[in-house]
C-alpha cells in the first residue's frame, strides 16, 4: 500500500488540494487501486526504448516575433474573481 | 421532426427553400426543450441561435452564403470556448466562466455558417466514461433496454454530444476524445463518432485535459456527415503549434466506398472471453462483410495492447495535473476565500473540482513528483513508444484495423462500478489509438439482444482519415443500420 494518510496529505499539499479527514480513507483506497493497476507496467522491459512524449512527427514551428494588439489587460481581467486597476487581487503574501 | 435529417439532407432542404434556418433552429430548440429530461445541454443559446439563424436566412436571400451548410444548427461540447457563451467543462470551478474568445474549431464552424444551439454536457474536464462526473449531473442515454425501464449511461466523456445526436436534440455535434471520449459514447448511442489524427484539428481554445492526446471531432448520424463536419473543423492553425501542416483533404467530396483489394487487420489481442457474444458476432460478421465486398482479412498482432490502458492512466493524469494547475481562483473561475494565498488555492481547488478530477490530479502529481518520475512517467512514455511501433508495424501489412469500440453496450446509470479502475476498462479498445496519435471511428453496426447499439471501431494510419471514412462508408452502405431510440422522454 503506497498511499497512507500522511503521504496523501503531502500529495494534497503538492497539488494544492485540501483533503478533508472524512475523504482520506476512500481516496487512499481509490488511489492505491489505480497505482496497483498501473504498476503492471513494471513487468515490461523498456531499457532499450526511447520515450514518446507526443505522437506527431513534426518540428515545432517558431512564430514570427511581431507585436499584435490581442489580449488586452481589459480582456484578460474580464473573468477575474477580484481585480483592481490592471491587476489581479490576491490575499496578502508579504507581511 | 424527421429522423432522416442529416447535415447532407438539411443542406438540400435549405437550398431548395423547403425550410428556413430560423424554422429549423426553432425546431431543434423545441426538441431540446422537450428533451430536457435527457440533461444533454448545460447551456441553451436560445436567443443567440435564433439571431444567428435569421442572419443566415438573410445571407441566403442575398446569395452570400458562407458554405452549403450555412444555417444548420449543431451542438457543441461544453469544452470548447465560445465567445460570450458560458463554458464550464461541466465543472463547478468554471461554472461562471464566459470566455471572451472563440476556439478555432467553433470559429471554423461559424465561418461555415453553422449555428450553435448550446453547450453539451460532458464528464467534468472530459474525465470519465459515463458522463456521471459532470457537476451538472448525468446525461441519460436516449436508448433503453427492452428488458428494463432503468436509465442508461450515454458513455463519456462526450456523453451529451452523443445523446443529443441520438435523441434528435441536434443533427450533429462536436466532441473531444482523449482516450475514447468520442468513440465510446458514439458506440453507446448508435451514432458515428470520429477521432481525427493527433494534429488534424486545432486544439486552440479547447479546455485542455491531456494535451498530447486531446483531439476534437464530430459525432453524427452518418459517415457522410462525419466527413462533412471534419472538412469544416480540420486544418492547420498557427495558434496551435501541434496542429499539423499536412494539407487537409476534401473528405466528403472524395468519399469512395470501394474497398476492393484493401487489407483489413483483425488484432488478436482485442479478442477476449469477456466480450459479449453479440459484440463478438458483430465483429466477425463485419469482417466477413468486408471480405465479401472485396477486402482481404488479415490476422495481425498488436502485442502491447494490454499495456495501453495502464500507460494512459499515468500519462493522461500527469498532463492533467499540469494543465489543471491554472485553476487557482486568481484569474478566472471559482474563488473560495482562505486565510492566506495558499489556503485560498487549496480551498478553491478542493471545492471546485469533483472527486474523479481530484483523483487524476493527485495521481498525476504523484507520477511527476521527485523520485517517481522515471519509474512512472518516463516508463509510461516508453510503453507509448512500444504501442506506437506496434501500429507502425501493423500498417505495413494492412490498410485499416477493425475492432469492437467498447467491451460492452450501454449499462445502467445506477450500476456504475465504484472502483475507478473498473470504470477505466470502458476505454480499453479506444485508448491505444490516442497514445499512437491515430484516427479512429466508431460506427453503429447492429443492436444486441436488449436492443442496445453495438459500435465497431476502425483505425487507420496517421492522416489517413480519407481511407478511414471510405471503409466506414462501405460498412454503412452494406448494413444500412437505421435503428433509432424510442422517444420515451416525450411521453
Amino acid at each position: 500500500m503506497e498511499f497512507d494518510k500522511k503521504s496523501l496529505l503531502k500529495l494534497g499539499k503538492l497539488a494544492r488540494i485540501s483533503i478533508s479527514d472524512d475523504k482520506l480513507n476512500n481516496l487512499s483506497k481509490d488511489l492505491n487501486s489505480i497505482l496497483e493497476f498501473v504498476d503492471q507496467l513494471k513487468e515490461i522491459k523498456t531499457d532499450q526504448v526511447d520515450p514518446t512524449s507526443n505522437s506527431l512527427n513534426q518540428k515545432l514551428e517558431v512564430r514570427d516575433d511581431k507585436v499584435d494588439t490581442k489580449n488586452s489587460a481589459e480582456d484578460i481581467l474580464e473573468n477575474a474573481p477580484e481585480k483592481e486597476m490592471d491587476f489581479f487581487v490576491v490575499p496578502k503574501v508579504i507581511e | 421532426m424527421k429522423d432522416s435529417y442529416t447535415l447532407k439532407s438539411l443542406a438540400v432542404l435549405l437550398e431548395n427553400n423547403k425550410i428556413s434556418s430560423k424554422e429549423l433552429t426553432s425546431e431543434y430548440l423545441k426538441n431540446i426543450e422537450n428533451g430536457k429530461e435527457l440533461n444533454c445541454y448545460n447551456t441553451i443559446s436560445q436567443e443567440k441561435a435564433l439571431i444567428d439563424a435569421e442572419k443566415s436566412d438573410e445571407r441566403r436571400k442575398s446569395q452570400n452564403l458562407r458554405s452549403k451548410y450555412d444555417g444548420i444548427p449543431i451542438g457543441i461540447k461544453d469544452l470548447f470556448c465560445t465567445k460570450g457563451v458560458t463554458t464550464t467543462a461541466s465543472s463547478k470551478i468554471l461554472s461562471n466562466f464566459v470566455p471572451n474568445y472563440e476556439s478555432t474549431v467553433t470559429q471554423n464552424c461559424d465561418d461555415a455558417g453553422l449555428i450553435g444551439l448550446g453547450k453539451l454536457n460532458c464528464d467534468e474536464f472530459a474525465m470519465g466514461s459515463t458522463n456521471k462526473t459532470s457537476f451538472f449531473g448525468s446525461v441519460k442515454n436516449p436508448w433503453k433496454s427492452v428488458n428494463s425501464d432503468n436509465e442508461l449511461v450515454p458513455g463519456g466523456s462526450s456523453g451529451g454530444s452523443a445523446a443529443a445526436v441520438s435523441g434528435d436534440l441536434c443533427v450533429a455535434s462536436l466532441g473531444t476524445d482523449t482516450g475514447g471520449s468520442i468513440r465510446q459514447p458514439a458506440s453507446f448511442t448508435g451514432t458515428v463518432g470520429l477521432k481525427p489524427s493527433y494534429g488534424r484539428v486545432s486544439r486552440w481554445g479547447i479546455v485542455a485535459f491531456a494535451s498530447s492526446l486531446d483531439q476534437a471531432g464530430p459525432i453524427t448520424k452518418t459517415v457522410e456527415d462525419a466527413a462533412i463536419l471534419l472538412d469544416i473543423i480540420s486544418g492547420h492553425d498557427e495558434k496551435d503549434s501541434t496542429s499539423s501542416v499536412n494539407p487537409k483533404e476534401n473528405y466528403y467530396e472524395n468519399l469512395n466506398s470501394d474497398i476492393k483489394g484493401m487489407k483489413i487487420g483483425i488484432p488478436k489481442e482485442f479478442r477476449s472471453d469477456k466480450l459479449p457474444a453479440s459484440t463478438q458476432k458483430s465483429w466477425d460478421e463485419c469482417a466477413n462483410l468486408l471480405k465479401t465486398n472485396g477486402a482481404e482479412i488479415v490476422d495481425i498482432s498488436l502485442p502491447h495492447t494490454m499495456s495501453a490502458l495502464p500507460a494512459y492512466y499515468i500519462i493522461a493524469p500527469a498532463e492533467a495535473s499540469s494543465n489543471l494547475a491554472r485553476y487557482d481562483g486568481v484569474r478566472y473561475g471559482l474563488r473560495v476565500e482562505g486565510n492566506d494565498l495558499i489556503d485560498m488555492y487549496e480551498k478553491t481547488r478542493s471545492e471546485g473540482f469533483g472527486d474523479e478530477v481530484k483523483r487524476r490530479i493527485l495521481i498525476g502529481t504523484y507520477v511527476l513528483s521527485s523520485g517517481y518520475y522515471d519509474a512512472y512517467y518516463i516508463k509510461a512514455q516508453k510503453i507509448r513508444s512500444l504501442i506506437k511501433s506496434d501500429y507502425v508495424e501493423a500498417f505495413k501489412k494492412v490498410d485499416a484495423i477493425l475492432t469492437p469500440s467498447t467491451p460492452s453496450t450501454a449499462f445502467e446509470i445506477a450500476n456504475e462500478p465504484s472502483d475507478p479502475v473498473q470504470n477505466y476498462l470502458n476505454d480499453i479498445f479506444t485508448v491505444p489509438v490516442n497514445l499512437a496519435g491515430l484516427p479512429g471511428i466508431s460506427i453503429p453496426y447492429a443492436n444486441d439482444e436488449n436492443n442496445l447499439p453495438i459500435g465497431l471501431q476502425l483505425i487507420t494510419n496517421s492522416f489517413e482519415e480519407q481511407k478511414l471514412l471510405n471503409v466506414a462508408k462501405n460498412i454503412e452502405e452494406t448494413i444500412n443500420y437505421s435503428e433509432t431510440p424510442e422517444k420515451w422522454w416525450l411521453k
